[in-house]
């Protein structure tokens, strides 16, 4: 047994507190190093920051897509099940980095004027409706992995429908989906770097400019890919963190 | 004052089919308040499906059922109120397996009763003290033995406070040592006045603590008569052989 497993709540704050405090004083380590890196500390916290905010974003609102998408997906009213079936489809079905330029260049020209998205927001709603797409999948997988013994018993005792899928259903199929979930939100953390094409300043949009500025690739580029190490690594310690919480009652 | 009770579950004509194969065949039985019926026959006889047509985990495709004076239809609100009034304990215990034996068992009371949580979970530990198993409510049923959790299966169906309770072969699945704590726990239900509807194997169970026994065979019933007549001298001869193949071990 592991300390993930025999503290989950504990590694879960470690793991948050950990990220907050990477995100806040990076930068002082970073400005002690020779350049290129010393003179570039505060572009590359203000890159992983930026970063962080669109994994959290879209992570977030990836998951009550997928939750969405995968309850209709299950629906009964063949008009939703097809919407949903046309929206996986589409989404796993073209390049992320083309929707991203979608939403960047295509969307403003069918929307009206008088409202115009920032890059960051054409790339959180890209995002989201990428990973919700794929966060479906897994939803769906894990309401099907529900013994139907479990919704009979629901059934008899008198709850509505709606009280069996929220009392019973969803919390046991996210236990079965939250691994699955897990691997999408570690990939999104790398697949937000893609939103440097729609001049979002994030990470691997600093590590380019300061490499074109200094000339040299080798260290800013290790830079880099060390501190999206350091962020998968806080990302997957709080997702299987909640991993061993939601693990309750479960055979092994 | 009625000097016959009122029957508390009607069935009238019962037809049940899964594709082509009927499961139950004009399938009438009526039963009073406090009786404790047990139901035997082969498998595959229909017993089961039976039983799950009265809280409508199975539709019935023709005939009619009247629980309590409702009548069993598409009408979600019918469907509602009868299934406050009837409890069912499974084969194989469906046990919520994300909730602890104390939320298993005050669930329903908070949800479908609108008990406060409190209340509910003052009620749920009175109903497990009852079936012996205080001690494990913050337990998961995983951490429980088979006969334990059938045990929380039962608490957790009393605590809807059901006039009707239904056992679908509530010992099938246990392990033969653990049979008696849970019939114990049945026996005792017995006399307190609840409704029982016991589809059983266990014959033993049946002859001593049931008031009338059904036996099924090939989605009708063959016999309906008291467990002395039934095990004693059997009118049919389906139901003389079954007698013979299981009448060892009592």
């Amino acid at each position: 047994m592991n300390w993930t497993k025999k503290y989950p709540g504990w590694t879960m704050f470690g793991a948050m507190a950990g990220l907050l405090f990477f995100l806040w004083g990076v930068a002082i380590p970073l400005s002690a190093a020779p350049a290129p890196i010393g003179p570039a500390a505060q572009q590359f916290t203000e890159g992983a920051r930026i970063t962080v905010w669109l994994t959290l974003i879209s992570g977030s609102v990836g998951v009550v897509l997928g939750i969405l998408a995968g309850i209709g997906k299950l629906s009964k009213f063949m008009p939703l099940r097809l919407l949903c079936d046309f929206y996986v489809w589409l989404i796993r079905g073209t390049p992320l980095l083309l929707q991203i330029l979608f939403v960047w260049l295509a969307v403003p020209s069918i929307m009206p004027t008088s409202i115009s998205l920032s890059d960051f927001a054409c790339a959180a709603i890209a995002l989201s409706l990428n990973i919700g797409a794929y966060n479906t999948e897994c939803v769906r997988a894990g309401i099907l992995a529900v013994p139907h013994g479990q919704v009979e018993a629901a059934k008899a005792l008198g709850l509505t429908p709606l009280q069996t899928f929220l009392d019973v259903v969803l919390p046991q199929s996210l236990r079965v989906a939250l691994p699955a979930l897990a691997n999408n939100m570690a990939s999104l953390v790398k697949d937000s770097s893609l939103a440097y094409v729609i001049s979002v300043v994030e990470l691997t949009m600093v590590g380019y400019r300061v490499q074109a500025e200094s000339f040299q690739p080798i260290p800013v580029f290790l830079t880099i890919a060390a501190i999206y190490l350091i962020l998968t690594t806080a990302f997957t310690t709080l997702t299987a963190a909640l991993e061993a919480r939601l693990d309750v009652g479960q055979k092994r | 004052m009625n000097s016959t009770p009122q029957p508390i579950i009607i069935a009238r004509n019962v037809d049940k089919r899964f594709g082509s194969f009927y499961a139950l065949r004009g399938v009438s039985a009526s039963f009073s308040e406090g009786q404790v019926t047990a139901i035997v026959g082969p498998s595959g006889s229909g017993k089961s499906t039976f039983l799950r047509t009265l809280n409508r985990l199975e539709t019935h495709d023709a005939g009619e059922i009247i629980i309590d004076g409702i009548e069993l239809n598409d009408n979600l609100q019918h469907l509602d109120a009868i299934r406050r009034e009837v409890g069912m304990v499974f084969q194989s215990f469906n046990l919520f397996s994300h909730l602890s034996i104390l939320r298993n068992v005050a669930l329903a009371p908070i949800r479908v009763r609108k008990m406060s949580r409190q209340d509910a979970e003052a009620r749920a530990m009175a109903l497990l003290e009852r079936v012996g198993l205080k001690n494990q409510a913050h337990k998961y049923p995983v951490q429980l033995s088979g006969g334990q959790q059938q045990r929380v299966a039962i608490a957790r169906a009393l605590a809807m406070d059901p006039k009707v309770l239904l056992f679908d072969e509530p010992t099938s699945a246990l392990d033969p040592e653990m049979v008696n704590e849970v019939l114990t726990v049945m026996r005792e239900l017995a006399h307190t006045g609840i409704t029982m509807l016991v589809v059983t194997h266990e014959m033993g169970f049946a002859r001593e603590v049931a008031d009338r026994v059904i036996f099924f065979d090939e989605g009708a019933i063959l016999e309906d008569t008291t467990p002395q007549a039934f095990f004693s001298n059997p009118d049919h001869e389906r139901a003389q052989a079954f007698l013979s193949q299981v009448r060892h071990g009592f």
